[in-house]
């Protein structure tokens, strides 16, 4: 399946857009869940890339932009993902498995644009001493602008190469079926990485005991089906009640300890 | 000169409703022109400029303050707006210019761990989790519900910080750092509680492998695991993934490309259960979802209908 230059274009203005909504604006726009169907209401199978959006959603979760951290680009790989899905009719797991070398490229372009990006405080510094305040203004849109385009560019170059090579793969991927599989296996681990890098970030030691409580009462509430939907809402709630009593037990220590609640009447 | 006191320090005029209004809504571009070297110095100080030229009607008190706005900077960029107004009202009263920056540096750190915790490990798990397995199903409506949920509370978290914190002024700035630490702390506990949720709640990871016990019986190897505890290999590869990263500082990029090689070299022998999506020419899909290269063992033939 080829596609034309009408959709390439759009598929540009898309790109461009959620790559700047990733970091700024409403920062929602680039989950594959919404970047998914447009995509492929673009490439002409909507509902293929509504189910493709969803599937890389459930991936993304665990590699979210925590601390700082970029993890494997979900712009990027949710569109390729998309693209990949329509054009050669995989199913939307190992669809996800194939776009994942792109999310990694997208995890490049994102790096190289705050590197480059750096130089352009010097120019700030002028404006601001200046007191130029439109100065400061142009200075975040060229760098959104950057940031569009770049990624505009890898999206174009990877949808023009995995298109020309979809009969490749079709063959490829029906003698070595294993190696699909293994893509789509390797899909759905790569949310541990994210699952890690959060723990590293907030784990202390003392703190394990809560990890194991969640994992415990998620894995109760897995078994029952009826709850698989409000899992993770019912999840929170009991979580939320454990941080508040923390939090009250620990603000009330400390003030008895340091000779403090003297506001307390009794 | 550099000096730390404005020249009119004459407190200016509150900022009315629409300037605060119209930061709120530029706070959505903190991170317009991220870099490594000063983060969201440009966009935090793109954020605060209607208020700080309401506030310095002198050129050289508002380059002053552009300046020392300038400085590195980096926050969670959905409860930004509490420190905007605090600092707001800090230049507002003419604070010098050390006090400003204490305060701005003091309130820009703890925000990082509360705002993963509220955002990316409750809002998104929750919104995204439940729409997408939406979306999955084909409802079109789960996109747009997704987008709603996610946006109205961002929006509202924008709008109630940046008004009550300009409210409060430094006495916000009081009540958060004099808990802080305990602050800090109920976050990550909910935080940790929710990740340790998310590996059972999101881990898919299972075997294929099936021992042939002759006669039709078979030993499927997973429901033993499952006998144990389910979800045992998803807990098992995160801490594997949690120690190459703590101990070995790992980047992520290395242990996504370790994942590939064990999925890859899990399904050569046939290990993991996974579906290759490849269907034959009558479109029937493979059964097991995969032809492992190295075959040790016979699968469970399904049931003949």
């Amino acid at each position: 399946m080829s596609f034309n230059v009408m959709q390439y274009i759009l598929v540009f203005i898309v790109t461009f857009i959620v790559a700047i909504d990733q970091f700024s604006f409403l920062q929602s726009l680039y989950q594959p869940i919404v970047v998914g169907p447009v995509v492929g209401a673009i490439l002409g199978d909507m509902n293929t890339g509504l189910i493709v959006g969803g599937t890389y959603q459930l991936i993304t979760i665990g590699s979210m932009p925590i601390g700082g951290a970029q993890p494997p680009n979900a712009v990027i790989g949710g569109i390729m993902a998309t693209v990949f899905a329509i054009a050669q009719n995989t199913v939307p797991a190992a669809a996800v498995g194939m776009a994942v070398p792109f999310a990694l490229l997208g995890q490049y372009a994102v790096t190289t644009t705050f590197t480059i990006m750096s130089p352009l405080m010097s120019k700030a510094d002028q404006y601001a001493a200046k007191a130029d305040v439109k100065g400061i203004t142009k200075i975040n849109y060229i760098s959104m602008g950057i940031l569009g385009t770049l990624f505009g560019v890898v999206v174009m170059v990877a949808m023009a190469a995995g298109v020309a090579s979809s009969d490749a793969i079709i063959n490829f991927a029906a003698n070595n079926s294993w190696v699909m599989a293994g893509l789509a296996v390797a899909g759905v681990m790569m949310r541990y990485v994210g699952f890690a890098i959060l723990m590293k970030i907030m784990l202390s030691g003392e703190l394990w005991g809560f990890y194991f409580m969640g994992f415990a009462f998620a894995t109760i509430l897995g078994a029952v089906k009826s709850l698989q939907g409000p899992a993770l809402l019912i999840l929170a709630m009991i979580g939320l009640a454990i941080a508040i009593y923390d939090f009250q037990t620990n603000t009330r220590m400390r003030d008895l300890t340091s000779g403090g609640g003297d506001d307390d009447g009794i | 000169m550099e000096s730390n006191l404005y020249k009119n320090l004459t407190p200016a005029q509150q900022l009315d409703k629409r300037t605060l209004n119209k930061m709120v809504w530029r706070s959505c571009f903190l991170q317009a022109s991220f870099n490594y070297e000063r983060m969201q110095a440009a966009g935090w100080l793109y954020s605060i400029l209607p208020g700080l030229e309401k506030i310095h009607t002198d050129k050289d008190d508002l380059a002053a303050s552009m300046g020392h706005n300038l400085e590195f900077f980096n926050t969670h960029p959905f409860l930004v707006t509490f420190i905007m107004g605090i600092v707001l009202s800090l230049e507002q009263q003419k604070a010098d210019i050390p006090t400003i920056r204490a305060v701005r540096v003091a309130a820009m750190g703890p925000l990082g761990g509360i705002g993963d915790a509220l955002f990316w490990l409750t809002l998104v798990p929750i919104a995204a989790g439940f729409t997408a397995n939406m979306a999955i199903s084909g409802n079109w409506f789960a996109p747009f519900l997704f987008l709603i949920i996610f946006n109205v509370v961002q929006f509202v978290v924008r709008y109630v910080l940046m008004h009550k914190s300009y409210e409060l002024g430094t006495q916000a700035i009081d009540v958060f750092t004099k808990n802080a630490k305990e602050f800090t702390r109920a976050a990550s506990i909910l935080g940790v509680f929710i990740v340790g949720a998310l590996v059972s709640n999101y881990g898919g990871t299972t075997l294929r492998i099936a021992v042939d016990l002759g006669g039709g019986e078979y030993i499927i190897i997973q429901e033993v695991l499952d006998g144990v505890i389910p979800k045992l290999i998803p807990l098992i590869l995160t801490m594997m993934i949690y120690f190459l990263v703590k101990k070995h500082n790992w980047t992520p990029t290395k242990c996504i490309a370790l994942l590939i090689v064990i999925g890859l070299v899990g399904t050569f022998f046939g290990i993991w259960a996974g579906d290759s999506g490849v269907v034959d020419a009558d479109g029937n899909s493979i059964p097991g979802g995969y032809t492992p290269v190295v075959r040790w063992y016979e699968l469970p033939t399904p049931p003949a209908d």
